[in-house]
């Protein structure tokens, strides 16, 4: 039996609205680990490629924050996965809003119903909303062990930081559907970050080929830059966009922690008690460099062991941890051609902020775009799918069979007089 | 093979390929040294011919080829169109003809400043300031705070051969000249008629084409229609601009007027629509007009060319910066015609 109920401002329920934008294009569901002090939002992505942490501090996000985990003591925790959607459809766009229009709350009160003496479980939610209407959606929720990359910032030597909208404008660049970002620290202080498809593809296909798009950035442009020069390291670049994206939702600094190729990469931001930490898989060539990594790999073991360590004193507790593996080197030029960003949804692109006031520039010139006919929701007209029986017989409608033999009838009425095969000669 | 060139009309650059992507994902680009030709030749639907002088998009242009200085290449749109789009902001943008991994890209240049600076809390600010009071040199030595974007598009090489069997279409001379309403008017009104034609195919009661009959007559009438089993709905256009022909551009000079086939339209039918006399007709598909429209986004004006029921070819004009005298930037044929595609390459007419 677990007691967890909190509170959220109008403002904190649209930032859990945004988290979960980002989470959903990582992964289809996102689990839930609520301990005394924080709650966290986790994501893995289906190849494993991809962890992310979102974690929201109990005094500082919140308006109250109670947890009580059935067992585990002051380490104890309370841990559920969700589908993203379901979340999503509760945690809409738009629940804070300055001027109180549809959509607006007042506040979030959230509860878990996890009682033996109770015949459903469930993840309750209720928005209460303004002129004292209150919204209260129950979920379900799946009891899940919640697992954690593990990620020892004492090894990643090479570091950087830069404003989120700063770092948005240069993801603006990139053309649509390419896979893979490979950040690189030049030598002439210049960082470059180049998105591309590694796909080999001949003759008339090579047109199809995605753009190859290199943002150089003076390295002074950034809060900080501290790369060994001339390294590659390369993620995939959805991944790294989903991040921009949401750490610009928060105003912030994105900071980015790596060691060398193959090894995790961690980009991590956050503000007002909340805490966003991003592991990605990256790959790259690490051959051609000047020998930092040896002694780095050597040395392996003692960090990790030191990391759990310090994460127990931090009183994280005992979970199960679950490092990203070491990649085999047979596989990793494989890995290389096949980035593991491979899911189903694909975040949505260049999408302009849908709660702008004010029509940009690109809104304006799409307005001479050919029209997509196929579009069906702008069609004019009646519903021709509607029931007619139900429009011209509306008082037939409680007696179901009596409506239906009078639309036989009508049927009848128009069926055609001829066969088919009858005028057949015709044509 | 060199080709080089400072971009110097990003907007234009950046609305010409989005129309023309509009009608085909893939372009002929001819670069020469007195002009730029884009063309598209779809499979079905229109083909466009857009001539550009060099200094509408260009400046510091050079090509070299062992071809006459002609260079020919396959571009596809959509990724120019995004390349070029990156730089709406840009200081400068030069785009270049390179090689990477032995495969042919245009490859853009492009220098931005971050267009919001209030976030780069930089130690360096003061130097930035005095950057300011010294703008010719930070512009010319390529300022320190400038971020470079290039972008990759991939291209094909087509050899003077491939594209030797290409020509622009020939067709007879028009027997209606007429200066089109905005685009955006025109637009939204053929939009709409289309919307209804395919409601009207959903039915079952027409062909899926959606055909717009299209008319016009040499009193400044323009007429939009479409006809189904279960309605005829149409708008006219009055007080339009049919332009005078220039004696100088006519074949037979002022006896070649005399016998246009305008001058006799400019006897039949009236100005005020009524008429059912003196229309030259052709019916478009609607889609297609659609996409044709997407010309608009350049600002132009826009001369339409009816030849009765064969073809209808639309002349784009746009305005120049620079002087009162508009150059044809862009040529766009709108063809459409009711022979058999055989014939396509048999007519032979002046023009």
């Amino acid at each position: 039996m677990v007691v967890l109920n909190f509170t959220l401002t109008p403002e904190a329920a649209a930032k859990v609205h945004d988290l979960l934008v980002c989470l959903g294009k990582f992964s289809d569901a996102v689990a839930i680990e609520a301990r005394r002090d924080r709650f966290t939002f986790t994501a893995l992505n289906s190849s494993k490629s991809a962890y992310a942490a979102l974690t929201l501090d109990g005094k500082q996000f919140f308006i109250s924050y109670e947890c009580i985990p059935s067992h585990g003591g002051p380490d104890g925790r309370f841990t559920c996965s969700m589908y993203t959607k379901a979340l999503l459809s509760v945690f809409k766009g738009r629940l804070y809003d300055p001027l109180g229009r549809d959509g607006a709350i007042d506040r979030c009160e959230v509860s878990v119903q996890d009682r033996p003496d109770q015949a459903e479980c469930r993840f309750i939610v209720k928005m209460v909303c303004n002129q004292g209407v209150i919204k209260t959606y129950k979920l379900t929720y799946e009891a899940v062990e919640v697992m954690h990359a593990l990620f020892d910032k004492n090894v990643a030597k090479n570091r950087w930081s830069m404003h989120s909208s700063a770092m948005k404008e240069y993801i603006e660049y990139f053309g649509t559907k390419t896979e893979m970002l490979d950040i690189f620290a030049g030598e002439d202080g210049r960082a470059v970050f180049k998105s591309y498809t590694e796909k080999i593809s001949n003759g008339k296909e090579i047109l199809k080929h995605p753009l190859v798009t290199a943002v150089a950035v003076n390295t002074s442009d950034f809060e900080d830059f501290n790369v060994q020069p001339g390294l590659h390291i390369i993620i995939s670049v959805k991944d790294f966009k989903a991040i921009v994206i949401h750490a610009d939702t928060l105003k912030t600094n994105l900071k980015a922690y790596y060691s060398q190729p193959t090894r995790p990469l961690q980009f991590n931001y956050g503000c007002d008690g909340f805490l966003c930490e991003f592991t990605l898989m990256t790959s790259g060539d690490y051959a051609g460099l000047t020998p930092t990594p040896a002694p780095q790999i050597s040395s392996r073991s003692d960090s990790r062991a030191q990391s759990t360590t310090s994460e127990r004193t931090e009183n994280r507790g005992k979970r199960p941890e679950m490092p990203p593996p070491a990649e085999p080197a047979s596989r990793r030029t494989a890995r290389r051609r096949n980035p593991g960003s491979r899911r189903a949804k694909s975040p949505k692109q260049g999408d302009p902020d849908p709660e702008s006031l004010f029509v940009g520039r690109e809104e304006e010139d799409r307005s001479w775009d050919p029209v997509d006919y196929n579009n069906e929701e702008e069609t004019l007209g009646w519903d021709a799918s509607a029931d007619h029986e139900a429009a011209i017989f509306p008082t037939f409608r409680d007696s179901g069979s009596l409506s239906r033999t009078e639309t036989e009838d009508n049927n009848e009425a128009v069926a055609p007089t001829q066969r088919v095969s009858q005028i057949k000669g015709l044509w | 093979m060199r080709f080089k060139a400072s971009i110097q009309n990003i907007t234009t650059f950046t609305k010409l390929t989005a129309s023309l992507n509009s009608l085909g994902p893939l372009a002929w680009v001819k670069l020469s040294d007195e002009q730029v030709c884009f063309t598209i030749i779809p499979e079905q639907g229109t083909q466009v011919w857009a001539v550009l002088s060099i200094d509408t998009i260009f400046e510091t242009y050079t090509v070299q080829s062992a071809a006459n200085n002609v260079i020919n290449l396959e571009v596809p749109l959509t990724s120019l169109n995004r390349a070029l789009k990156s730089a709406l902001n840009a200081t400068s943008a030069q785009i270049r003809l390179t090689k990477k991994d032995n495969l042919p890209l245009l490859a853009l240049t492009i220098a931005t400043t971050s267009s919001s600076n209030s976030y780069a809390a930089f130690p360096t600010t003061g130097a930035n300031n005095e950057d300011g009071l010294n703008t010719l040199d930070a512009s010319f030595g390529g300022g320190s705070r400038e971020t470079i974007v290039t972008q990759e598009v991939p291209v094909r090489v087509l050899g003077p051969d491939t594209v030797a069997g290409l020509h622009e279409p020939q067709c007879r001379e028009p027997d209606v000249h007429i200066i089109l309403p905005p685009l955006m008017q025109l637009k939204s009104i053929s939009d709409r008629f289309t919307k209804l034609a395919l409601l009207g195919a959903r039915s079952g009661t027409t062909a899926s084409r959606t055909r717009l009959e299209v008319a016009a007559n040499m009193h400044g009438c323009l007429r939009m229609s479409i006809k189904t089993d279960a309605m005829s709905i149409s708008s006219v256009w009055t007080d339009l601009n049919n332009p005078e022909l220039d004696p100088g551009q006519v074949a037979g000079g002022d006896i070649g007027i005399a016998e246009h086939p305008s001058t006799r339209m400019k006897q039949l039918g009236s100005a005020d629509g009524r008429s059912e006399e003196g229309w030259a007709t052709v019916r478009i598909d609607g889609r297609d007009w659609g996409k044709v429209m997407s010309v608009g986004r350049l600002g132009g004006r826009v001369i339409a060319c009816f030849c009765h029921e064969h073809a209808l070819i639309l002349y784009v004009y746009l305005p120049n910066d620079n002087g009162d005298d508009e150059s044809v930037l862009t040529r766009l044929a709108w063809r459409f015609f009711h022979l058999p595609i055989s014939s396509y390459y048999d007519l032979h007419t002046n023009f």
